[in-house]
Formats: structure tokens, sequence, C-alpha cells
């Protein structure tokens, strides 16, 4: 059991040390730049050693249940040291960020993106009160104990929450990454960018900041302060969004566009 | 020993192990790219304060499980820590100082191992999830990032900044 763990330790140190190695690269794709951090080839090479094909032998030590379910366990350990760090990025710029607090506040409203945009193309394809599930939000801890205290997870609304939630965990990070860099080509600005990073998962939130600031190193504090205040704002008012906006507002329109389409 | 204690031993070694891996990383990323973050006596503080601030984060989401209020109760140990470092970090410019002087990006990569490391059972359950929902939630990610993103962006206008 112990020397498990111990190989567990070792990949670690390994995959940090290879994925640290490639480094940072830039993959032009027609007009934009694709951006690729090494946390991005960290997530790749964990979890593609991590299919069930290569479970064999020593891999199968690696990703023992018992190494999996601790790294599941302890993940948002792992990541406190990240969330300590935030308050040194926003302290000093706290001045500031409080002059344009209202910003941040009116930006937590453009979570509701998820209906606008997800609702009406998830009902397109055929979908139906999966998609109460697969819209509410991007699928994280807080629509995930929403929907299952409303609809339980075992209904169709649970279905879609849970498949986001899974979709998330496994590309979320990976697609913010390539996704924020692509909106600042299209001309969007920096501070826009960093403010709407704050999207309420730990790990999303760290890759589009991070490769905001991979791409713009001279605005690395107040990237980083953007949008970490950004997350705290939306781990204390994402609940009150979702409830009190995002649920009634994609009711409004499932009744609308499902009632429309018959 | 009691249980409590046990408990805040073992989330203090494993907030050791994750500041380990930070230093590691930063080490790393020095021997690829000499000009990125050094690793001073400073990063060696900052890493501490690290640690002592995810503790004291811990420590008052322990507290306040005893709360009457269901949404204190709730709120994540993520955000104790982000709000007892940014109130210390107002306190004193010590601590924004020596966190500083810790590069994050190399905070950032060994949180990413870890992800990875975690979601290899889900693989399987991607099986289950049709490729409809597949085709949502990447709208659903760019509702919420691009729709978040205009707003700020239409704010910092009219707020002329």
């Amino acid at each position: 059991m112990f020397k498990n763990f111990s190989y567990f330790l070792i990949f670690i140190f390994a995959v940090i040390t290879i994925s640290e190695m490639i480094g940072f690269q830039s993959i032009p794709i027609g007009p934009f730049n694709i951006g690729l951090l090494p946390l991005v080839f960290a997530i790749i090479i964990t979890m593609v050693l991590g299919l069930q094909i290569f479970r064999k032998g020593f891999w199968k030590k690696v990703y023992s249940d018992r190494n999996i379910s601790f790294a599941g366990k302890y993940l948002i350990f792992i990541m406190l040291p990240l969330m300590a760090r935030y308050g040194a990025d926003v302290a000093p710029q706290i001045r500031e960020i409080l002059q344009v607090g209202w910003v941040f506040i009116i930006q937590e409203i453009g979570n509701l993106g998820t209906v606008l945009i997800g609702l009406p193309i998830a009902l397109l394809l055929g979908l139906r009160r999966e998609a109460i599930g697969a819209t509410l939000g991007i699928g994280r801890e807080g629509e995930l104990a929403y929907i299952s205290e409303k609809y339980t997870l075992e209904s169709k609304e649970g279905r879609g929450v849970l498949s986001i939630y899974i979709i998330g965990t496994l590309f979320g990070a990976i697609f913010f990454s390539v996704f924020a860099p692509i909106l600042l080509d299209l001309g969007i600005r920096v501070e826009a960018l960093a403010m709407a990073s704050g999207v309420g998962s730990g790990s999303m939130m760290s890759a589009a900041s991070a490769t905001l600031v991979a791409r713009i190193p001279e605005m690395e504090s107040t990237i980083l302060a953007y949008a970490s205040a950004s997350q705290l704002l939306t781990s204390f008012l994402g609940t009150f969004t979702m409830v009190f906006l995002a649920a009634p507002l994609q009711r409004f329109m499932y009744k609308t566009l499902v009632r429309g389409d018959k | 020993m009691s249980p409590a204690l046990r408990k805040y031993i073992k989330y203090g070694l494993i907030l050791l192990l994750s500041v380990s891996l930070i230093l590691f990383t930063q080490e790393i990323k020095l021997i690829k790219n000499p000009e990125s973050t050094p690793v001073t006596s400073m990063t060696f503080a900052g890493l501490g304060v690290l640690w002592l601030f995810s503790m004291i984060g811990i420590a008052i989401s322990n507290f306040l499980q005893k709360s009457p209020v269901k949404f204190i109760r709730e709120f994540p140990i993520l955000g104790w820590v982000s709000i007892t470092s940014l109130v210390l970090c107002l306190v004193s410019d010590f601590f924004v100082q020596a966190i500083q002087a810790v590069d994050f990006l190399s905070i950032t990569t060994p949180i990413l191992t870890f992800a990875g490391l975690s979601v290899a059972n889900r693989l399987v359950d991607l099986r289950n999830t049709s490729w409809k929902v597949a085709i949502v939630a990447v709208f659903v990610f760019t509702g919420t990032y691009a729709g978040s993103a205009l707003l700020a962006q239409l704010g910092l206008l009219l707020s002329g900044n």
C-alpha cells in the first residue's frame, strides 16, 4: 500500500518535470494563437495514462483505486495554496478593484449566458428535461446540489447536470485555456477576460487566468487580481444568481421554446 | 491523540506536499528558463505563508460547521482561505512580498496534475454521456465566459477605464 503511494508521488514529480520541460507552446491556428501551458500537458498526460488499456503492471500500481481516490479527495487541499495566493494579488490593488466594483457585479450576470446560449442549442438538438440540468450553469458543485435537491440525480435533469459536471471536470480547464486567448484575439480587453475567469471552478479559473498571464506577462498582477476577486465574488453570489436569476429565466425560456416547438 | 488533532496533522501534511510540489515546479521552471522567478529565502517564506493561510482557512471552515446559518456552513473552504489571505495581506505588506516570490504558474501545474489523476476513473462515465450533451457543454462554457467578458467589457467602457 505504502509502496503504491510512493510510486504515485514519484509519478506526480515526473509528470510535473515532463510538463515543465515541454514548457509553454504557442500554436497559431488561422488568426488565433492558442497557447498551451505546462498545466495543460500535465492534465493530458495524467488522463491519457489513466486510460484502462494502460492499467497493467506498473501503471496499475500508480493508478490504484486508493491513489485515485486520494487524488480526488484531497485535490481541494492541494488547491488551497493557490487560493491563499490570491489575497496577495488582490490586496495591493484593492482600491482600483473597489472603484470598478459594480463592473464585477454586473459581469456575474453574464453567467446567465449558459441558459441564454446553451438552452436553445440543447432544445434544438432534441434534449428536453436533460437540458434543464445541463444548462443551468457550468455544472459545478452548486448546480449539482440544487438539481439533486430539486429533481434528484437519477432524474433526467440530474443526468444532464451530471454529464456537464463530468465533461467540465475532464475538459473544462483545457477548454478555458484555449478559449480565453481566442477572445483576446477577437479584441476583448484582458481586464474583462480576467474578470470573466472567475467562473466558479478553481481549476477552470486557474487555467483561464494562467493563459492570459502567459500571453500578456506585463499585466500579471492585474489579471490575477481581477480573476481572483471575481472568483471570490462568484462563490458569494453564485448561488443567488443561480436560484433567483438563472433558474426562473430557464423556466421561462423552456416553456416558451418547447411550446413553440409543438 | 484526539481525532481532531489527527485530522489537522493530516491536512497539514497534505498542504506540505502541495507547497513542496510548488517549490519543485518552480525549480524545474528555473532549469528550463533561468529568467523565470528565482527561488530565494523569500520564496520559502512565501510557501510558509501559503501553508499557514490555508490552515487558518481550514480551521475557520471547521469551526463554522456549528453555525446555524446554512449559507455559512456551506461556504467553501476555498472561499475562507481567499478571505483569510485577503485580510492578512491588507494588514501586512510582508505577506504580499513573500507570496509574490512564489511563481504563479508553478502553483497551477501540480494542481492540474492532481486533477488529471483524480478523474482517471471518471473517463469511463463519458460513455454514458450523450454526444448531444457534449455539444451543449461547449455552448454552456462559451456562454458563461463570453457573457461575463462582454458585460465586463461594456462596464469598463462605461466607467471610462
